[in-house]
């Protein structure tokens, strides 16, 4: 960082102290006259995301309209329009996928932005005991699905500590079939997958809340605003564009969920863990009908575009409140 | 900041301590059992600990695999920062259809099945001859984070504002210059942690580098990893130690980021 | 021996010099030249005993071409199949590959292998190969086997000991002892529900013993076959927490010692020896002269990119295809040797563990997978029966119905 960055770094925290309703309310005229010219900085990630990004998409959608399979791979594609997405619908499986999809990703979102929020909250305070906690959490965010699904797959186990604890309690005569039961599996998997998401949105929002001003807060006690005022009226507003970005996020995530299926319940007991990107690789990966796999990728993708477009149209009404 | 934490604020800690605790004392507990121990239900705690697993894993190819897995991090988290940054910081800084059309390509990008960018990629650096080579992991891995670090960088750069950016333009600074000693200072928050996050995202990174490099000897750790469990056995003890190990070095990074965010922190509160 | 194995090299040098389409990749210097060669070998093991049969394989191809070097490269089971598909789409990739043999359509069909009928023909010991070893994808040959694995049942003696029962012959025996065992406080069997083709092939003798075969695609046989192992779950002598479970962690779990029984395979001796603190034993599985068991095991076959598949051929004949080759894997992971006159060293008949495998393989053994399956259907069917034997013993589906929607996917993957 260089030197003559610190002293307006903090001329801009003492102005934006006064603020209490998010501190980038504020857009002078004279600045949004000559926005465009920085349109310059997208440069270098156009080209590159167009180099090495832009072509695998296209690859993809081809695919999802051409019969490809292991022996036409390396050959010429042949168009057949929407047939594999005619064939995945006449199977009733893409139905069913996406039934799961959209319970797994509500689930998904709702604990991970929860506990995102309430975590880096509660972690904000300094001390030990926070250090060590978001320590921990990150090191066990950043362990491989494997390592995570798999001690799950242990701890949800019939004789696993959850089962355990349930049985010693007496909550429970019989083990939870966490894994096994079809109406537990995607819970349980989806369950796993918001506890691997939680500590990544926690670090994140608890970087959007450092960036509020101590001022704020020292003026909110002044004026006797308990915690839950400190919180309503302070945080959340301020980190609304994160928690935008991160809804976004842990929305996609949930969508693209594979690893802890994959690692946890390969889709089962049966189909019942079936979801949209699971489903995806079964058909591309394992059967090698790269075409149907690729018809039920663009559909999440498709999915996931709605949620783009929102996500574009509240990102226009944030500049145009203004 | 307020330093006392509520009865609510402990509750939580408490949670989370439990819910990130547990699995992680199961793994390190794990990692000392003798894979006999691992399915013995009554020796879930009373064993005979031995670091087996540890001595196992600690040797030459450990030290080369941490060596590419370094390489492979600091590549791609220096590559995706280089590119991402300055178009996260344009996406905050412009309005109109481009920008809004960008933004809903990259959670377009964002959502591809990292499964399915394997083969294409595959042709593209066969291409420009550069398989098997580190630069070819790098770029995948850059190319997979740069749209995810980009949507995340943004909402940092929006509250960036934009009167100090108007003031050092009015004393005469250029728009690189702005940006460079204005913006990226005051997003220096979501700088360091978006950074640890992509340099863990990339340590972590397995599929890319076992389909782009084709000798043994180029793997990182992430690939090391995955040859515990096999399609004949699945070496648990090894597993968790393998995993404990790999990710010291995470801790290692994340605790000075840490450090780096709290000292931030601390400068500004002096003020 | 070694005189026949030199005189092959010499006619394959001879056949081989004219057919050579790779030069273009200008490294090659084509034929078996002595010296300064590397073979590399794409695998997927990582089992300790494993990797070890693999740095076997590779000195006994290294002492007979001195200078050659052979270079072992694990590529996770997972991504075997695709990536060796994807190189051959870039030109590239490995001089041998070693791949789940069910599998051997989807690299073929790739592009991923050679023929290897030509160097075949030429081969002093094919005779000694039985057809059941060579993997044949539209009339042509493409990989070979060096071993075969199968599943047999394993048994827990201290426990039948305690019991009063002799390890079962009959299925009725079986089940009357997995009660015992049950009503002594232990699990009655372990094996595999995981809705994927190592379900389907752990479900294959149990519902080929019910009647069902892939020819008759009976549906009240194969809902059969599905009421007796959801009956094993309701009695409590089978865990439904089976269909999480691989093939790996059943046989872990049966080796700490609280099961009776596991449907496991022969490549488990060493994690039996290292992990079992008690006496088992292994017997054929208890199904009816009619009914199958799959015979697998690794494909062995030479990549489309070989830059010198001669000297690749020569490594498979040294090692995986060499009688000391196959001793070797049977003493170091308990395979079953391929080759007709290994099968019958000593070394093997006389050892008590893989005996009641060598019956399975003459009484019972079955093609994996299915000749009935054409090839490209092969993973549909495998994963739609893997699904409705996991459905089945999770309770998501009654047997009637998932025998009806499996018979259902097969007949559709079998139409193309």
């Amino acid at each position: 960082m260089s030197a003559p960055a610190a002293p307006v770094a903090r001329q801009g925290g003492r102005s934006g102290g006064t603020a209490t309703r998010g501190t980038d309310a504020r857009t002078p005229a004279r600045y949004r006259r000559r926005p465009q010219k920085r349109l310059v900085f997208l440069l270098p990630a156009a080209v590159f995301l167009a180099a090495l990004s832009v072509y695998p998409l296209i690859q993809l959608v081809r695919m999802a309209f051409s019969a490809v399979t292991a022996a036409t791979l390396n050959s010429s594609w042949v168009w057949t329009g929407l047939t594999n997405i005619r064939t995945g619908w006449a199977s009733g499986q893409t139905q069913q996928a996406i039934v799961r999809t959209v319970v797994f990703v509500v689930i998904v979102t709702a604990l991970g932005m929860a506990l995102g929020l309430g975590g880096a909250i509660a972690l904000r305070t300094r001390g030990r005991w926070s250090g060590i906690l978001l320590a921990v959490m990150v090191f066990v965010w950043a362990l491989p699905p494997v390592v995570n699904g798999s001690v799950w797959k242990f701890l949800l186990g019939s004789n696993g500590l959850v089962n355990t604890l349930l049985l010693d309690l007496h909550l429970r005569q019989t083990p939870a079939p966490f894994l096994y039961s079809q109406y537990w599996a995607l819970g349980s998997v989806a369950f796993v997958s918001s506890f691997a998401v939680i500590p990544f949105n926690a670090l994140v929002y608890r970087a959007a809340l450092l960036n509020i001003e101590p001022e704020v807060f020292e003026a909110a006690a002044i004026d006797g605003a308990n915690k839950w005022q400190e919180i309503r009226h302070i945080m959340t507003p301020a980190v609304r564009p994160t928690t935008l970005v991160l809804l976004v996020l842990t929305i996609v995530y949930g969508f693209r969920g594979f690893d802890f299926i994959y690692v946890m319940t390969y889709g089962g007991p049966g189909t019942a863990t079936n979801t949209l990107p699971f489903l995806g690789y079964l058909q591309a990966f394992v059967r090698y009908d790269f075409g149907l796999g690729a018809s039920t990728s663009i559909l999440a993708v498709l999915g996931v575009l709605v949620l783009a477009v929102v996500y574009a149209r509240s990102i226009r009404r944030e500049e145009a409140d203004r | 900041m307020n330093p006392k934490a509520g009865p609510v604020a402990t509750l939580v800690k408490v949670l989370l301590s439990l819910l990130y605790g547990v699995p992680l004392l199961w793994i390190v507990l794990t990692s000392f059992k003798s894979s006999a121990d691992v399915f013995g239900t009554q020796s879930s705690l009373l064993f005979h600990p031995t670091a087996q697993a540890y001595r196992e894993s600690l040797n030459a190819d450990l030290v080369h695999a941490l060596g590419q897995s370094a390489l492979i991090a600091v590549g791609t988290s220096a590559l995706t920062l280089v590119i991402g940054v300055p178009a996260a910081y344009g996406l905050a800084r412009t309005t109109g259809w481009l920008p809004t059309t960008g933004l809903g390509l990259l959670i377009v990008l964002q959502m591809m099945p990292q499964t399915a960018t394997v083969i294409p990629l595959f042709q593209v650096f066969g291409s420009w001859h550069i398989l098997d080579t580190t630069g070819a992991v790098v770029l995948s891995d850059s190319a997979l984070l740069i749209p995810f670090a980009t949507l995340l960088l943004r909402p940092f750069f929006r509250v960036v504002p934009p009167e100090l950016e108007e003031a050092a333009s009015i004393d005469g600074a250029g728009m690189l210059r702005t940006f460079w000693s204005v913006a990226l200072p005051v997003a220096r928050n979501g700088l360091f942690t978006v950074g640890t996050l992509i340099f863990l995202l990339a340590w972590g990174e397995f599929l890319y580098a076992v389909n782009f490099f084709l000798t043994p000897g180029h793997y990182p750790l992430s690939a090391l990893l995955a040859q515990q469990v096999s399609a004949f056995g699945i070496n648990w003890p090894g597993l968790m130690a393998l995993a404990v190990l790999t990710s010291i070095p995470i801790l290692v990074v994340f605790t000075s980021t840490y450090r780096l965010l709290r000292d931030g922190l601390t400068v500004g509160a002096v003020k | 021996m070694p005189a026949l194995a030199a005189l092959g090299v010499l006619a394959l040098a001879a056949c081989s010099g004219g057919s050579s389409g790779t030069q273009a990749t200008g490294s090659s210097t084509g034929g078996a030249q002595a010296g300064g060669q590397t073979i590399t070998v794409w695998h997927y093991f990582s089992d300790p005993n494993q990797v070890a049969l693999m740095d076997k394989y590779a000195q006994l191809f290294e002492a007979a071409h001195p200078g050659d070097k052979v270079v072992n490269t694990y590529v996770p089971y997972d991504q075997m199949d695709s990536k060796v598909v994807a190189a051959a789409g870039s030109k590239t990739g490995p001089d041998v590959v070693v791949f789940n043999g069910a599998e051997a359509a989807t690299i073929v069909l790739g592009g991923g292998l050679l023929p290897l009928d030509d160097y075949l023909s030429a081969y002093p010991d094919k005779a000694q190969l039985p057809p059941s070893t060579l993997h044949v994808v539209n009339g042509k040959t493409y990989a070979v086997q060096g071993y075969v694995n199968l599943l047999g049942l394993w048994y827990n003696k201290d426990i039948l000991d305690k019991i009063g029962v002799q390890p079962p012959t009959t299925m009725a025996e079986l089940e009357t002892d997995m009660q015992k065992a049950k009503d002594a406080g232990y699990g009655g069997i372990t094996l595999s529900g995981l809705p994927n083709s190592q379900g389907e092939w752990q479900a294959y003798p149990w519902i080929t013993d019910a009647g069902f075969t892939y020819d008759n695609l009976d549906q009240s046989a194969l809902a059969n076959g599905f009421t007796r192992i959801q009956n094993w779950v309701k009695k409590g002598w089978l865990s439904q927490e089976a269909t999480t479970w691989d093939q790996t962690v059943p046989f872990q779990t049966f080796a700490a010692g609280n099961v009776a029984f596991a449907e496991n395979g022969n490549w488990q001796m060493a994690t039996a020896k290292a992990n079992a603190k008690f006496a088992y034993g292994v017997v054929p599985l208890p199904i009816s002269s009619t009914a199958g068991i799959y015979l697998g095991g690794e494909g062995e076959g030479i990549g489309t990119y070989s830059k010198n598949p001669q000297l690749a051929w020569d490594y498979l004949t040294s090692s995986y295809l060499a009688p000391d080759g196959q001793l070797a894997a049977a003493s170091l992971v308990g395979s079953l040797p391929s080759r007709l006159d290994v099968a019958k060293n000593s070394q093997v008949t006389s050892d008590a563990l893989l005996t009641p495998f060598a019956t399975e393989i003459a009484t019972v053994g079955a093609a994996y997978p299915s000749a009935k399956i054409p090839p490209a259907g092969v993973a549909a069917v495998q994963t739609a029966m893997g699904q409705a034997w996991s459905a089945v013993i999770g309770g998501q589906q009654s047997p009637q119905d998932a025998a009806a929607a499996a018979i259902q996917a097969v007949k559709k993957a079998s139409n193309g």
